[in-house]
């Protein structure tokens, strides 16, 4: 899998910047969302290409090799996000807690959403040793090296995109996308998403899925209804 | 730096994307290339390290290259045909010189189902443990064990035609000569090369707790080969256990015709080019837990070489080996290590009374590590060379190493 462009980190890491200056909304909007009724934005997402896991590095110097069955299911999830977050979102934004375990010397889910202030654990539940790392910007950490049954938290505060990684296992990679709103969701297998509890209005809307994300697409929520929306990556 | 390293350099440069490239840089791979729906993986490996001039050929892996100032690149590939069926291979190049073939072998899994394969072709090497690993990631150093990589005087193509001639090789393993065989001046061997792998077969199999494999390859530990230069083929065992995780217990041998025919004809004639092996028995250990790596391994080698003028060389020549090793991870991406090692030598009696066959050494190698990316290592190492003998009894030796791996 190739880097992923600076353009797609800068947007991303930008959509959650962005939404805490943002509330871009005219006066008149605003002052209607105390009364409106919230509504929600619902689609699929259509990966023409699906991602494929990391293979991986030839194990040229092992003396032998494991059968490894490769799932792409949870390749298939990506995420659908408001650029931009109605005013008072920031205020909602709960910290919870997220697990993202290590099993089949994979990442599960290989894609978490979560917003600032959730803590994930990462549990090992492999019969060998894990290490979970990361050098994204938004978060650096390296939690060591664990055995079966230890689990160890991280608290995710700054917004953006979090690549985690192994440095036993150069194939087990993940996705952290961190929001300092509560205005996205992770799609189905399907592709299906749905948003809940968006005040009515217009927002840029991305998909995205694995380094590639759609361009910011202007979405109406009505008063109360849905609105429909469906995206093509790749 | 010679032009031929300065062109090196700059190359390193160019294939890490430093210096003025665009942000076209960005699109190097992170991760290993499919191809085929999966079926052909390539990834790669390339180190760029430039050190000090290392006068005493401490670090030199033949007469021409040292580890401290290398340029390598290396591309593996896996092509699994079937469930049963892989072909894997890697091309190796150092300094922009001549292209090899590091392995090159295929994988047979006869049950899907059971952790047995068996491997055909320039094989991974069965004994120890340093020798398989990936160099540019799993060795946290610069430079490399002394018994992996220090240059011995002995030489499978050239004998000594007594005592008194091998005693005047002690610490001359970059470039010794004798009078027997062939009788140009070459590099002599390692305990156990790191740098070439055997050809032959090798049967592996494995269970949650406990690995083992046998492999009967044409060259010898210290000598690795593609075709046999003798009558007779190594067999090499090794068996490791995991009895708790983090923990791995090795234990190997290793036994075949170490002198080429040529050679042993010269000194004895005819047929006896099966008498004079190599013989070696290894132990390692690895600990890891939390942001530490420990790793020790120890390595006791004999090869027997004919008795031929006096003072004549009456025992097996014998050197042993061992390094203590670890690493420790300060903070993310940055990581401090260190290695002890040592490489000793028996005593033989020359007409100067005992000595040992080849100069001891000692190396006591520091560094770090800082990863610019995931895949973008940083390595800056000091090591302090002693040795009994040679021209150049100690140095000390720096150097920073670039690696990329994909």
């Amino acid at each position: 899998m190739l880097l992923i462009p600076r353009r797609t980190r800068k947007i991303v890491t930008l959509i959650c910047f962005v939404s805490s200056a943002l509330i871009a909304q005219s006066p008149s909007a605003i002052r209607g969302l105390r009364a409106a009724r919230n509504g929600a934005i619902r689609g699929r997402v259509d990966l023409r290409k699906v991602p494929t896991p990391s293979e991986p590095r030839p194990n040229v110097a092992d003396l032998g090799a494991a059968v490894r069955a490769l799932d792409i299911s949870d390749r298939l999830r990506s995420v659908v996000y408001l650029e931009s977050a109605p005013r008072g979102a920031f205020e909602t934004v709960e910290p919870t807690h997220a697990v993202m375990d290590q099993r089949g010397e994979r990442f599960v889910p290989h894609i978490l959403a979560i917003t600032t202030g959730t803590t994930v654990d990462f549990p090992n539940s492999d019969h060998i040793y894990h290490n979970v790392f990361s050098l994204s910007k938004t978060k650096r950490f390296d939690l060591g090296r664990y055995a079966a049954g230890h689990s160890v938290p991280v608290r995710f505060d700054r917004p953006g995109i979090v690549r985690v990684f192994c440095d036993i296992h150069s194939h087990m990679n993940a996705f952290i996308l961190v929001f300092s709103h509560p205005f996205f969701s992770l799609t189905d297998n399907d592709g299906r998403f749905r948003i809940d509890n968006i005040p009515p209005g217009v927002y840029n809307v991305i998909a995205w899925n694995e380094g590639v994300q759609s361009e910011p697409r202007a979405v109406t929520i009505p008063d109360g209804g849905i609105a429909e929306e469906d995206f093509v990556l790749r | 730096m010679t032009s031929g390293l300065r062109r090196a350099a700059l190359l390193a440069a160019v294939a890490l994307g430093g210096g003025t490239l665009p942000a076209g840089a960005q699109v190097l791979p992170s991760e290993p290339i499919a191809l085929a729906g999966g079926h052909v993986t390539v990834s790669g490996d390339v180190t760029a390290a430039i050190g000090s001039d290392d006068t005493g050929f401490f670090n030199y892996t033949d007469y021409e290259h040292s580890a401290l100032k290398l340029f390598r690149v290396d591309l593996s590939t896996s092509v699994t045909l079937n469930s049963h069926f892989t072909l894997l291979g890697e091309i190796r190049d150092e300094n922009i010189d001549t292209l090899r073939a590091y392995a090159f072998y295929v994988r047979i899994r006869p049950w899907i189902d059971r952790g047995i394969d068996i491997q055909a072709g320039r094989v991974p090497p069965t004994f120890g443990a340093f020798a398989r690993r990936v160099y540019a990631t799993d060795n946290p150093l610069v430079g490399y064990p002394l018994a992996y990589q220090y240059l011995t005087s002995l030489r499978p193509d050239a004998l000594p035609w007594s005592a008194d001639e091998l005693l005047r090789m002690r610490g001359r393993g970059w470039l010794s000569n004798f009078s027997i065989g062939n009788q140009e001046p070459e590099n002599g061997v390692a305990v156990a090369t790191a740098f070439r792998w055997d050809t032959g077969i090798q049967l592996h199999a494995a269970s949650d707790k406990v690995d083992g494999t046998v492999a009967v390859t044409t060259g010898t530990l210290s000598n690795p080969r593609i075709t046999d230069d003798n009558s007779a083929p190594q067999v090499a065992a090794r068996v490791s256990a995991r009895p708790i995780p983090g923990l791995v217990l090795g234990v190997s041998a290793s036994r075949g015709p170490f002198v080429s025919s040529t050679a042993a004809r010269g000194a004895v004639g005819d047929g006896h080019d099966r008498d004079f092996t190599q013989t070696a028995w290894g132990g390692d250990i690895e600990y890891s837990r939390g942001y530490y790596v420990l790793r020790a391994e120890t390595i006791w080698s004999e090869w027997k070489l004919p008795a031929l003028g006096a003072p004549v060389i009456d025992t097996p020549l014998q050197a042993l080996s061992t390094y203590v090793e670890g690493r420790y991870k300060l903070r993310p991406g940055l990581y401090v290590a260190g290695r002890v090692d040592h490489l000793g030598f028996n005593d033989i009696v020359g007409s100067a009374g005992p000595q040992s066959w080849d100069a001891p050494v000692t190396r006591v190698e520091v560094g770090a590590g800082y990863s610019l990316l995931r895949n973008l290592l940083l390595k800056i190492s000091v090591q302090r060379n002693t040795r009994d003998g040679g021209r150049v009894p100690s140095a000390t030796l720096a150097a920073v190493q670039a690696v990329y791996w994909f």
